[in-house]
Protein backbone atom coordinates (compact mmCIF):
# COMPACT_ATOMS: atom_id res chain seq x y z
CA UNK A 1 0.00 0.00 0.00
CA UNK A 2 1.14 2.81 -0.42
CA UNK A 3 1.84 5.78 2.10
CA UNK A 4 -1.50 8.75 1.69
CA UNK A 5 0.12 12.24 1.68
CA UNK A 6 -2.85 13.84 2.14
CA UNK A 7 -2.72 15.01 5.49
CA UNK A 8 0.39 16.17 4.48
CA UNK A 9 -0.16 18.47 1.63
CA UNK A 10 -3.56 19.57 3.59
CA UNK A 11 -0.95 20.95 6.32
CA UNK A 12 1.12 22.89 3.82
CA UNK A 13 -2.00 23.99 2.23
CA UNK A 14 -2.95 25.20 5.52
CA UNK A 15 0.11 26.88 6.21
CA UNK A 16 0.32 28.56 2.77
CA UNK A 17 -2.59 29.89 3.16
CA UNK A 18 -1.81 31.29 6.92
CA UNK A 19 1.24 32.99 5.23
CA UNK A 20 -1.05 34.35 2.84
CA UNK A 21 -3.28 36.10 5.60
CA UNK A 22 -0.22 37.01 7.20
CA UNK A 23 0.53 39.11 4.07
CA UNK A 24 -2.73 40.59 3.67
CA UNK A 25 -2.94 41.70 7.45
CA UNK A 26 0.45 43.54 6.51
CA UNK A 27 -1.10 45.36 3.98
CA UNK A 28 -3.91 46.10 5.63
CA UNK A 29 -2.47 47.47 8.25
CA UNK A 30 -0.66 50.05 5.79
CA UNK A 31 -2.87 50.85 3.59
CA UNK A 32 -2.28 54.69 4.77
CA UNK A 33 1.60 53.93 4.79
CA UNK A 34 3.13 56.78 2.50
CA UNK A 35 5.25 54.37 -0.38
CA UNK A 36 4.69 50.87 0.93
CA UNK A 37 4.31 48.24 -1.62
CA UNK A 38 1.36 45.63 -1.64
CA UNK A 39 2.17 42.00 -1.03
CA UNK A 40 1.51 38.53 -1.81
CA UNK A 41 2.66 35.01 -0.88
CA UNK A 42 3.94 32.96 -4.49
CA UNK A 43 1.12 30.99 -5.44
CA UNK A 44 0.51 27.70 -4.29
CA UNK A 45 0.87 25.62 -7.37
CA UNK A 46 4.06 26.90 -7.52
CA UNK A 47 4.47 25.70 -4.48
CA UNK A 48 3.71 22.35 -5.62
CA UNK A 49 6.19 22.22 -8.32
CA UNK A 50 9.31 23.11 -6.57
CA UNK A 51 8.65 20.83 -4.21
CA UNK A 52 8.45 17.56 -6.22
CA UNK A 53 11.85 17.20 -6.29
CA UNK A 54 13.04 16.51 -2.48
CA UNK A 55 15.57 13.63 -1.88
CA UNK A 56 15.24 12.41 2.04
CA UNK A 57 18.65 12.12 3.78
CA UNK A 58 18.92 8.09 4.10
CA UNK A 59 22.75 8.12 5.66
CA UNK A 60 23.95 10.46 8.25
CA UNK A 61 26.24 12.21 5.97
CA UNK A 62 23.33 13.20 3.63
CA UNK A 63 22.55 16.58 3.00
CA UNK A 64 18.53 17.34 2.16
CA UNK A 65 18.46 18.80 -1.18
CA UNK A 66 15.18 20.17 -2.74
CA UNK A 67 12.75 22.86 -2.11
CA UNK A 68 12.74 23.43 1.70
CA UNK A 69 9.18 22.77 2.81
CA UNK A 70 8.74 25.64 5.04
CA UNK A 71 9.32 29.03 2.85
CA UNK A 72 6.70 30.47 1.01
CA UNK A 73 8.03 33.85 -0.91
CA UNK A 74 7.06 36.90 -0.87
CA UNK A 75 7.11 38.98 -3.55
CA UNK A 76 5.26 42.12 -4.35
CA UNK A 77 1.69 42.37 -5.61
CA UNK A 78 1.17 42.95 -9.23
CA UNK A 79 -0.92 46.35 -9.36
CA UNK A 80 -0.60 48.99 -11.19
CA UNK A 81 -2.56 51.75 -9.15
CA UNK A 82 -0.54 53.71 -7.10
CA UNK A 83 -2.23 56.28 -4.73
CA UNK A 84 -0.65 59.93 -5.09
CA UNK A 85 1.59 59.10 -1.66
CA UNK A 86 2.99 55.67 -3.61
CA UNK A 87 1.15 53.61 -1.39
CA UNK A 88 -0.10 50.47 -3.61
CA UNK A 89 -2.84 48.64 -1.63
CA UNK A 90 -5.97 48.66 -2.73
CA UNK A 91 -8.31 47.79 0.06
CA UNK A 92 -11.05 45.82 -2.42
CA UNK A 93 -8.50 43.64 -2.96
CA UNK A 94 -7.32 43.00 0.25
CA UNK A 95 -10.83 42.22 1.24
CA UNK A 96 -11.53 39.91 -2.06
CA UNK A 97 -8.19 37.87 -0.91
CA UNK A 98 -8.97 37.19 2.68
CA UNK A 99 -12.45 36.27 1.27
CA UNK A 100 -10.51 33.65 -0.95
CA UNK A 101 -8.28 32.68 2.13
CA UNK A 102 -11.48 31.66 4.27
CA UNK A 103 -13.02 29.53 1.74
CA UNK A 104 -9.98 28.03 0.73
CA UNK A 105 -9.50 27.33 4.42
CA UNK A 106 -12.52 26.21 5.26
CA UNK A 107 -12.39 23.29 2.08
CA UNK A 108 -9.05 22.30 3.41
CA UNK A 109 -10.34 21.90 7.51
CA UNK A 110 -13.70 20.26 5.83
CA UNK A 111 -11.69 17.47 3.36
CA UNK A 112 -9.00 16.88 6.82
CA UNK A 113 -12.48 16.10 8.22
CA UNK A 114 -13.93 13.97 6.27
CA UNK A 115 -10.60 12.25 5.34
CA UNK A 116 -10.07 11.45 9.06
CA UNK A 117 -13.30 10.06 9.27
CA UNK A 118 -12.59 7.68 6.86
CA UNK A 119 -9.60 6.86 8.56
CA UNK A 120 -11.05 6.14 11.99
CA UNK A 121 -13.89 4.20 9.79
CA UNK A 122 -11.50 1.70 8.86
CA UNK A 123 -9.82 1.13 12.09
CA UNK A 124 -12.83 0.66 14.09
CA UNK A 125 -14.43 -1.90 12.05
CA UNK B 1 8.09 27.97 10.54
CA UNK B 2 8.64 28.53 13.65
CA UNK B 3 6.37 31.31 14.37
CA UNK B 4 2.43 30.88 13.65
CA UNK B 5 1.51 33.33 10.55
CA UNK B 6 -1.72 33.82 11.99
CA UNK B 7 -0.88 34.87 15.24
CA UNK B 8 1.54 37.59 13.11
CA UNK B 9 -1.16 38.25 11.25
CA UNK B 10 -3.05 38.84 14.53
CA UNK B 11 -0.74 40.89 15.49
CA UNK B 12 -0.08 43.07 12.37
CA UNK B 13 -3.42 43.76 12.42
CA UNK B 14 -3.71 45.00 15.90
CA UNK B 15 -0.46 47.37 15.42
CA UNK B 16 -2.94 48.77 12.44
CA UNK B 17 -5.55 49.14 14.76
CA UNK B 18 -3.01 50.81 17.12
CA UNK B 19 -1.81 53.51 14.29
CA UNK B 20 -5.21 54.31 13.49
CA UNK B 21 -6.34 55.17 16.82
CA UNK B 22 -3.22 57.35 17.12
CA UNK B 23 -4.55 59.32 14.15
CA UNK B 24 -7.61 59.81 15.35
CA UNK B 25 -6.65 61.01 18.92
CA UNK B 26 -4.45 63.61 16.63
CA UNK B 27 -7.89 64.39 14.18
CA UNK B 28 -9.81 65.00 17.78
CA UNK B 29 -6.96 67.04 19.34
CA UNK B 30 -7.27 69.54 15.81
CA UNK B 31 -10.73 69.47 16.02
CA UNK B 32 -11.01 70.63 20.14
CA UNK B 33 -8.83 73.28 19.15
CA UNK B 34 -9.90 74.48 16.05
CA UNK B 35 -11.04 77.36 18.07
CA UNK B 36 -7.63 77.85 19.91
CA UNK B 37 -6.49 81.42 20.23
CA UNK B 38 -3.24 82.77 21.46
CA UNK B 39 -3.49 84.44 25.06
CA UNK B 40 -1.26 87.78 24.15
CA UNK B 41 -1.61 90.42 21.36
CA UNK B 42 -0.19 89.16 17.78
CA UNK B 43 0.70 85.37 19.44
CA UNK B 44 0.10 82.27 17.21
CA UNK B 45 -2.54 80.17 17.72
CA UNK B 46 -2.89 76.43 17.87
CA UNK B 47 -0.94 74.84 14.62
CA UNK B 48 -2.68 71.77 13.31
CA UNK B 49 -0.98 68.52 13.52
CA UNK B 50 -0.98 65.80 11.18
CA UNK B 51 0.32 61.76 11.73
CA UNK B 52 2.90 60.08 9.37
CA UNK B 53 3.20 56.03 9.23
CA UNK B 54 5.82 54.43 8.29
CA UNK B 55 6.39 50.41 7.57
CA UNK B 56 8.59 48.25 10.19
CA UNK B 57 9.82 44.86 9.00
CA UNK B 58 10.10 42.41 11.71
CA UNK B 59 13.14 40.16 10.91
CA UNK B 60 11.72 37.57 13.07
CA UNK B 61 8.49 36.64 11.75
CA UNK B 62 8.61 38.65 8.83
CA UNK B 63 5.15 40.70 9.64
CA UNK B 64 5.06 43.99 8.01
CA UNK B 65 4.18 45.91 11.11
CA UNK B 66 3.37 49.76 11.26
CA UNK B 67 4.14 52.28 13.33
CA UNK B 68 3.58 56.02 13.58
CA UNK B 69 7.02 57.83 12.37
CA UNK B 70 6.19 61.24 13.25
CA UNK B 71 3.47 63.79 14.72
CA UNK B 72 4.27 66.96 13.14
CA UNK B 73 2.89 70.41 13.07
CA UNK B 74 1.41 71.37 9.85
CA UNK B 75 3.06 75.07 8.53
CA UNK B 76 0.20 76.67 6.56
CA UNK B 77 -1.11 80.28 6.97
CA UNK B 78 -3.43 81.12 9.69
CA UNK B 79 -6.26 82.97 8.26
CA UNK B 80 -6.70 85.79 9.73
CA UNK B 81 -10.03 87.56 12.03
CA UNK B 82 -11.03 91.11 12.30
CA UNK B 83 -11.59 91.29 16.34
CA UNK B 84 -10.72 94.10 18.11
CA UNK B 85 -11.22 93.56 21.17
CA UNK B 86 -10.05 89.82 21.40
CA UNK B 87 -7.17 89.60 24.03
CA UNK B 88 -4.92 87.87 21.03
CA UNK B 89 -5.72 91.07 18.57
CA UNK B 90 -2.73 92.76 17.39
CA UNK B 91 -2.65 96.70 16.90
CA UNK B 92 -5.03 96.50 14.05
CA UNK B 93 -7.52 94.28 15.10
CA UNK B 94 -6.62 91.51 13.62
CA UNK B 95 -6.50 87.86 15.20
CA UNK B 96 -4.69 85.16 14.03
CA UNK B 97 -6.88 81.60 14.23
CA UNK B 98 -5.72 78.01 13.96
CA UNK B 99 -4.91 76.54 10.83
CA UNK B 100 -7.41 74.07 10.79
CA UNK B 101 -10.04 73.05 8.68
CA UNK B 102 -12.87 71.20 10.38
CA UNK B 103 -14.05 69.50 6.81
CA UNK B 104 -10.52 67.97 6.48
CA UNK B 105 -10.46 66.53 9.96
CA UNK B 106 -13.74 64.67 9.08
CA UNK B 107 -12.35 63.48 6.07
CA UNK B 108 -9.67 62.09 7.95
CA UNK B 109 -11.82 60.72 10.65
CA UNK B 110 -13.65 58.67 8.53
CA UNK B 111 -10.40 57.13 6.69
CA UNK B 112 -9.19 56.48 10.05
CA UNK B 113 -12.58 54.64 10.27
CA UNK B 114 -12.38 52.70 7.58
CA UNK B 115 -8.93 51.55 8.18
CA UNK B 116 -10.02 50.66 11.40
CA UNK B 117 -13.06 48.60 10.51
CA UNK B 118 -10.39 46.78 7.72
CA UNK B 119 -8.30 46.08 10.25
CA UNK B 120 -10.75 44.62 12.61
CA UNK B 121 -12.54 42.45 9.67
CA UNK B 122 -8.10 40.59 9.81
CA UNK B 123 -8.43 40.12 13.17
CA UNK B 124 -12.12 38.61 13.05
CA UNK B 125 -10.51 36.20 9.92
CA UNK B 126 -7.75 35.06 11.40
CA UNK B 127 -8.93 34.23 15.03
CA UNK B 128 -11.81 32.41 12.55
CA UNK B 129 -9.12 30.63 10.68
CA UNK B 130 -7.66 29.17 13.98
CA UNK B 131 -10.76 28.46 15.26
CA UNK B 132 -11.33 25.99 12.22
CA UNK B 133 -7.68 24.65 12.76
CA UNK B 134 -8.92 23.49 16.69
CA UNK B 135 -12.37 22.59 15.29
CA UNK B 136 -10.38 19.39 13.55
CA UNK B 137 -9.49 18.31 16.95
CA UNK B 138 -13.09 18.14 18.19
CA UNK B 139 -14.76 14.38 17.95
CA UNK B 140 -16.53 14.29 14.29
Amino acid sequence: MQPVSLFDLAAQQARWLSVRQSAVAGNIANMNTPGYEAVDVVPFERVLERSKLQLSPTRVGHMPIGAAREGFNIRADEIETTSPSGNSVTIEQELAKSGEIRHAFELNTAIVKAFHRMVMMTTRS
Amino acid sequence: MAIDPLSVALQVASSGLGVQSERLRVVSENLANAQSTGATPGSDPYQRKTVTFTSALDRDNGGAFVRVQSVDVDRSEFPIEYLPNHQAANEDGFVKMPNVNPIIEMADMSEANRSYEANLQVIKQARQLISMTIDLLRAT
